[in-house]
């Protein structure tokens, strides 16, 4: 029997990758996933476990490639959007990304910046990435993403400052003013965490590799 | 950008352990999963690779050529690679470099012991 489940979620690497795997645990195993819902079929608890790996400032030619390469190792992957969307009909623009990642369209690298990987649990770690470097090279690239989100977050709160830029009324503004502040709050809180963790890497590489 | 990954003392020309043991990998023609699995098994589990570091390992070789892709890439089969005489060269000097280590720890530690 299937079922859907509707989520968002602000932490869009560890958050997300932590719930599918307590929905794993508890015997669902994801079969499909939109925006925001995710459809699970019913199996065994703690019969597979789940990745999130962001992809989303890779060009879409390189995340193709890098999604081919992850099913040959023999994981099953879903494309997932992160939804920090600033875009205009189905072209997005990522000023976060890299070379040709900054621009991503439909079909293409659209709402595709995560890949979902599953595999059966079988007692190895399903770290994906082992080497200090490359921890490193992906946390500052989510990091990056995060910073863009809390600086267009800013960017619309001055705006709302602007005065009579807008014929909204007074209390519309507020009401904008508040739901930004919530927004800019909840992506703070993982841009903090992967702060934190680059760090404690940065250290950790000046003894270890 | 792959993070750079080939060297972890850019004036000692140490390779990092992921890429060397990437590179005896592959010694014989070897695909991404064969590499995990050789690593795995000759490192006792010491050292077991994530599949997006051994990505990022293979792409940064291939780009400095000290390894190439092997055979055919589509043709059901998995993609292979194989170190290049360049690669065997950076393995040859990272074995000198790794043993004037070993000659310099052991004089010092077990040296050191036999003197107390």
């Amino acid at each position: 029997m299937s079922k859907i489940v509707y989520r968002y979620f602000f932490d869009f690497a560890d958050g997300q990758e932590k719930w599918l795997n307590s929905m794993a645990e508890c015997g669902f195993r994801l079969k499909k996933c939109g925006k925001i819902s995710y459809i699970f079929d019913e199996c065994q608890p703690n019969e597979y476990e789940y990745a999130v790996e962001y992809v989303g400032h890779k060009a879409y030619s390189q995340a193709k490639d890098y999604r081919g390469y992850l099913e040959s190792m023999g994981f099953r992957t879903f494309t997932k959007n992160m939804n920090l969307n600033y875009s205009y009909g189905k072209v997005k623009l990522r000023p976060y990304a890299s070379g040709m990642g900054r621009i991503a369209a439909s079909p293409g690298g659209y709402n595709k910046e995560l890949l979902i990987l599953e595999k059966k649990r079988d007692g190895k770690s399903f770290e994906l990435h082992t080497d200090l470097a490359d921890k490193l090279d992906i946390y500052r690239w989510i990091k990056r993403a995060y910073t863009w989100a809390v600086l267009m977050i800013l960017l619309l709160g001055t705006m709302t400052f602007i005065p009579n830029t807008s014929p909204i009324s007074d209390i519309m503004i507020l009401t904008v003013r508040v739901l930004l502040l919530i927004a800019g709050g909840l992506l703070l809180i993982p841009l903090i965490k992967y702060s934190s963790l680059i760090k404690c890497l940065k250290d950790e590489g000046k003894i270890y590799e | 950008m792959e993070a750079i990954i080939i060297r972890d003392n850019i004036k000692g020309g140490a390779l990092t352990e992921t890429t060397f043991l990437v590179l005896l990998a592959v010694y014989k023609p070897n695909h991404g999963y064969g590499i995990m699995q050789f690593i795995d098994k000759k490192t006792d589990g010491r050292v077991v690779l994530g599949a997006g570091t051994l990505y990022g390992a293979i792409n940064a070789l291939v780009k400095k050529k000290w390894i190439v892709p092997y055979g055919d890439e589509f043709n059901g089969k998995k993609k292979e690679y194989v170190i290049t005489d360049i690669g065997k060269q950076k393995t040859e000097e990272e074995l000198q470099r790794i043993g004037e280590i070993l000659k310099l720890a052991s004089t010092i530690i077990i040296g050191g012991k036999s003197g107390e």
